[in-house]
């Protein structure tokens, strides 16, 4: 009996011990390249480059990235097209081309919903006018898109319910949360998060202000050169409004949504308010807001609930939360300036973070132990380092 | 651990099985067919072990400009066709098809053919089939029938040959539709035809108007006898076969010297004519000049001018790098010196323009850090110590790819979708004072270009667009631009446009440039590629009817940014280097084949970017000498030997 519970002690100490390795995909958008990413534990690398878009010597910025739930493809945002952007379908591991679907003006955030297969993207129409944009859904199988729902303005972030029944999605200059029912794509809920944030309740027992960056609540009133663009302090008598009823120009400026994977709670981050908003889905109303450092951008949480990691694209850093507590754990910085996008391991063990850089800085990928909360290493690939998506771990 | 893996593995591939296998979705009809126009209810729903369930159930079509369906279920048709529907509920979806029916065929027009033909003389039908939904159709076998072949016979493609006079009834059937015509072929009177043309000899490329007249047996003129041309040759190389291309309004060109034989026929009369056409020999010697190397990134566009101390000066851009313009002191093209350098928040300056009393640059920015793309306006005055005055981002967000300047208007694309005109009379405090753009769906834009008070924009799909931005032509101002003319060509690709107003002949001509990359680019360093597409030369000498006449097309590579100073073109084909053109005279054909090629020139750089890979951006004339620029290597100079004198008459009245 004592030697079988040896063997068994044995193998479960060997079978933790075994390396194990970390595979995301992450897109350079201003090298037209998505790189493959390596983490063994210890050490990050790019361990492949894979080309993407069709036309070279344009930029077509590949933004949004997304593996599918049976983790068979992954799906590529293309921004710039002519003008609309396109979606393509790739198979992970031979990264080759299986499919293409033009969409809207410049595709960002999608995901595809396990319950439905199908695929929710947002069309972020970066491209000037201010003018509600939409969310096309696409039918993967034959990478047909089905629909455009209508949304606000400047469509980011978007996520889906753990069940893959509801869409949610932030548009960043009308400041505004929708929920879509992935099924009838219906628009059942709408949000305004100014009013929102203003209505919050915050919790000053769970916040480490030793931590708080004073300035950040001025964030609305300044014009930094690497936040989020602050369309409050533009001048938009010059714009052309395409004859539609003046706009609401959001402070908060919503760049990003992230849902609960077990509970029905949702995470927006406010880039231009400098908080994350905990928001109930059966109420429709803030839970608790977190006041983080300057301009967070992206929200990933945890498979297992515990952290929410929001990376913090003015500040150059990463917050590291915890869920039950609400306290930020930790605010790591980053490699280089413009963190951007945040994807945490299926086993909720690392986050994987893709810092933008400027100019001609190499994209990085910093992975961040959350168990320790401490930077282990940083990848390096190509330019502009922004969408990221987990793809397996590999024993 | 490999049964554990066996197993996951089969594990993963039935979770898509797991996923949906429980539930079914049941469609009611099973096998749907519809007519166009038509409404249908279906029933779906969700069963799972034989139980129905009240599940939410959504069904989409897949080509929903043709079949859609609304939320209550309900089906309508729109176009002939069968399409494939997702019916997807809670982890549960099923793919069927609904077919539409295609609409029975309803008439069949013939256009109007002559009231009389003239025996032996021949009639192409144009017809139309319309369905009952009344849509114009290819897809249906239509068959054509002469009651009295003697008379006129007529083949499988609508082709009417007629024989001797009476009248014939042609017939065409489409499903169980017919129309009948009645041609009515009358004797011919036509006893000769008549051939002239304004010479008889020429050189190859140079075009000939052919006139022929039909004549009666009083040598009456027959203005409406159906004249046809055509002609055969012997080339002068005897490895090749004489080629041209002729028009059935009489012009004819040809490629290649030797002799050619120009027929004009009208039933059994004809006329034919032998020209002699030399070889063009326009060629001349273009020699590398001098380099100004870029070789730690790539280099974009360029511009050359003469600054305002009367030396000469360029700007380069540079792409996916690190948001540098370079500017140069080209006063001596064989030893082009850097001297000054701005980085703006960027990584692509895609474009660099500068203005006409050379004080000031405008160069657009892409790839911004913080997505706020636009331009930057700098002052050149002093180009050794150039100083940025303003930026202007509004409505740029997206990108700008393409800028143009003139007088105090600043022409900016923006989003690949339209461009803002930019009144730039303060440069500190540029402001947009209108903007052109299509209504075309999914209208997109590449370039613009402006002369003389017109715009010329590039437009892909929409192709070339001519818009009144001062001129007068239209009305148009830069505070109220309007659009006068345009011409698109099917390959979707146009990417350039300038004009040319050519002296010898008075046309006014507007070349279009393709820029397409059939096998990608590797921009990487070390990437070497290969690009294509061509030149169309439009004729907008009739705004209402631009024709396009002619092509200048370089195998195995592909069409960027030209410059046209007289009657030479300058053009940068990517891999095939620069090419120097000669567009003298009326322009029809393939101008390439034609000999019209002066010079070539390739900038292989050993310590490129890329190495010994040439990839040339744009050319320019700057005081004689060809500037252009390389994606590999930076900037260029070289020199095209001064033009042969022309002792010897080519074209012989």
């Amino acid at each position: 009996m004592r030697k079988s519970l040896i063997i068994v002690f044995s193998l479960i100490a060997i079978t933790a011990l075994q390396a194990q390795n970390y595979y995301v995909y992450v897109a350079a958008e201003s090298e037209d390249e998505v790189a493959l990413v390596k983490f063994d534990g210890k050490k990050a690398e790019t361990i492949k480059n894979i080309p993407v878009g069709i036309w070279p010597v344009e930029n077509e910025g590949p933004h949004g990235i997304t593996v599918g739930p049976e983790g068979k493809y992954w799906y590529l945002s293309l921004a710039h097209g002519n003008p609309y952007g396109t979606l393509y379908k790739y198979e992970t591991g031979t990264d080759k081309v299986v499919g293409s679907v033009p969409l809207g003006l410049f595709p960002a955030s999608m995901q595809v919903s396990a319950a439905t297969g199908l695929l929710y993207c947002v069309n972020f129409n970066l491209h000037g006018d201010m003018v509600p944009s939409t969310v096309s859904v696409v039918d993967v199988e034959s990478m047909t898109e089905l629909t455009q729902i209508t949304t606000g303005t400047m469509p980011h972030g978007s996520r889906l319910s753990a069940n893959g029944l509801k869409q949610y999605s932030v548009a960043m200059m009308s400041g505004e949360l929708f929920e879509i029912d992935a099924i009838s794509l219906k628009i059942t809920k709408t949000l305004d998060l100014d009013e929102a944030s203003k209505m919050a309740p915050e919790d000053h027992s769970m916040m480490d202000h030793s931590k708080m960056d004073m300035g950040a609540s001025k964030m609305a009133e300044e014009k930094k050169p690497m936040e989020a663009m602050d369309h409050s302090q533009m001048d938009h008598s010059k714009m052309d409004m395409g004859g539609m009823p003046a706009m609401k120009h959001s402070a908060f400026k919503p760049t990003w949504v992230s849902t609960h994977p077990t509970k029905n709670l949702i995470y927006v981050a406010g880039n231009g308010a400098a908080e994350v908003l905990e928001i109930s889905t059966d109420t429709w109303k803030t839970t608790r807001k977190f006041i983080t450092d300057k301009g967070p951008y992206n929200i990933d949480v945890s498979p297992d609930g515990k952290r929410m990691v929001v990376s913090y694209k003015t500040a150059a850093k990463t917050g590291v939360w915890d869920l039950e507590s609400g306290k930020e754990l930790a605010r790591l910085d980053n490699s280089q300036k413009v963190t951007h996008g945040v994807a945490i391991s299926s086993d909720s063990k690392f986050a994987f973070v893709s810092v933008e850089g400027i100019q001609d800085d190499p994209g990085m990928v910093d992975v961040i132990d959350l168990t320790t909360n401490r930077l282990i290493d940083t990848a390096y690939l190509g330019k502009q380092a922004g969408g990221i998506a987990f793809w397996k771990i590999e024993r | 651990m490999k049964k554990l893996k066996k197993a996951l593995y089969i594990l993963a591939l039935l979770f898509p099985v797991a996923l949906f296998a429980q539930k079914e979705i049941v469609i009611e009809p099973a096998n749907i067919t519809m007519e166009v126009g038509q409404k249908k209810q279906i029933n779906a729903y969700v069963m799972e072990n034989g139980k129905k369930l009240k599940d939410p159930i959504n069904l989409l079509s897949r080509a929903r400009r043709s079949l859609t369906i609304d939320s209550t279920m309900m089906a309508h048709a729109i176009q002939p066709g069968t399409y494939d529907i997702v019916a997807v509920a809670d982890g549960v979806r099923k793919t069927f098809q609904i077919k539409v029916n295609y609409p029975a065929i309803a008439s069949i027009k013939i256009d109007d053919i002559p009231q009389k033909i003239y025996a032996g003389t021949s009639i192409a039908l144009k017809y139309h089939v319309i369905d009952k939904s009344g849509a114009t159709r290819d897809n249906v076998d239509v068959k054509f029938t002469s009651m009295y072949g003697n008379i006129a016979e007529v083949d499988d493609y609508g082709m009417v040959n007629t024989m001797i006079p009476g009248k014939a009834t042609i017939t065409v059937k489409a499903e169980n539709i017919t129309n009948t015509i009645t041609v009515n072929v009358v004797s011919n009177p036509i006893v000769k035809v008549q051939l002239e043309a304004e010479m008889t000899a020429a050189r190859t490329g140079d075009v000939f108007h052919f006139k022929a007249k039909a004549l009666d047996k009083n040598g009456k003129i027959i203005a409406d006898a159906p004249i046809f041309y055509s002609f055969n040759g012997v080339s002068d190389n005897t490895s090749q076969s004489a080629s041209g291309l002729i028009k059935n309004d009489g012009r004819f060109v040809a490629d290649e010297a030797g002799k050619y034989t120009i027929t004009a026929s009208c039933g059994v009369a004809s006329a034919s004519k032998t020209v002699k056409i030399a070889p063009r020999e326009v060629s001349r010697k273009i020699e590398m000049v001098g380099q100004g190397s870029v070789n730690d990134k790539h280099t974009s566009d360029f511009w050359v001018w003469e600054g305002i101390d009367g030396r000469d000066y360029a700007v380069t851009g540079t792409w996916g790098a690190d948001g540098t313009a370079y500017f140069w002191d080209v006063t001596d093209p064989g030893s082009m010196i850097k001297i000054d350098s701005v980085q703006v928040d960027a990584r692509t300056v895609n474009d660099v323009k500068i203005s006409e009393d050379g004080k000031i640059c405008v160069i657009s920015r892409e790839g911004a850090s913080d997505r706020k793309n636009g331009l930057v306006i700098i002052d050149v005055s002093n180009p050794r110590d150039v100083e940025i005055i303003s930026r202007f981002d509004e409505n740029m967000t997206g990108g700008v790819h393409n800028v143009f300047l003139s007088g105090d208007y600043l022409y900016a694309l923006s989003g690949g979708q339209k461009y803002y005109i930019i009144d730039i009379k303060d440069p500190k405090n540029p402001r947009a004072v209108s903007k052109f753009e299509l209504d075309t769906p999914g209208h997109s834009i590449h370039d613009v270009w402006v002369e003389d008070g017109i715009a010329y924009s590039s437009n892909w799909g929409d192709g070339i667009q001519l818009v009144d931005v001062g001129n007068g032509i239209a009305g148009g101002s830069p505070e109220n631009p309007k659009q006068f003319a345009s011409y698109a060509y099917p390959n979707k690709a146009n990417h350039a446009s300038f004009p040319f107003r050519s002296p010898s002949t008075g046309k006014f001509y507007v070349i279009g440039g393709d820029e397409i990359f059939p096998y990608g680019l590797n921009t990487q360093k070390g990437g070497v590629n290969m690009a294509a597409g061509y030149l169309h030369v439009v004729d907008f000498t009739d705004l209402e009817n631009p024709q396009e006449v002619a092509r200048f097309e370089v195998p195995y590579a592909g069409s960027h940014n030209y410059w046209i100073e007289g009657e030479t073109l300058y053009v940068a084909f990517y891999n095939g280097g620069v090419r120097v053109v000669d567009l003298s005279g009326e322009l029809m054909g393939d101008l390439r084949k034609q000999g019209r090629e002066i010079a070539w020139i390739l900038p292989n750089d050993a310590n490129g970017y890329t190495p010994n890979a040439p990839f040339t951006w744009g050319a320019q004339l700057h005081k004689g000498h060809v500037f252009f620029s390389d994606f590999n290597s930076g900037l260029w100079s070289a020199k095209l030997e001064p033009e042969k004198p022309k002792n010897t008459p080519i074209q012989v009245k």
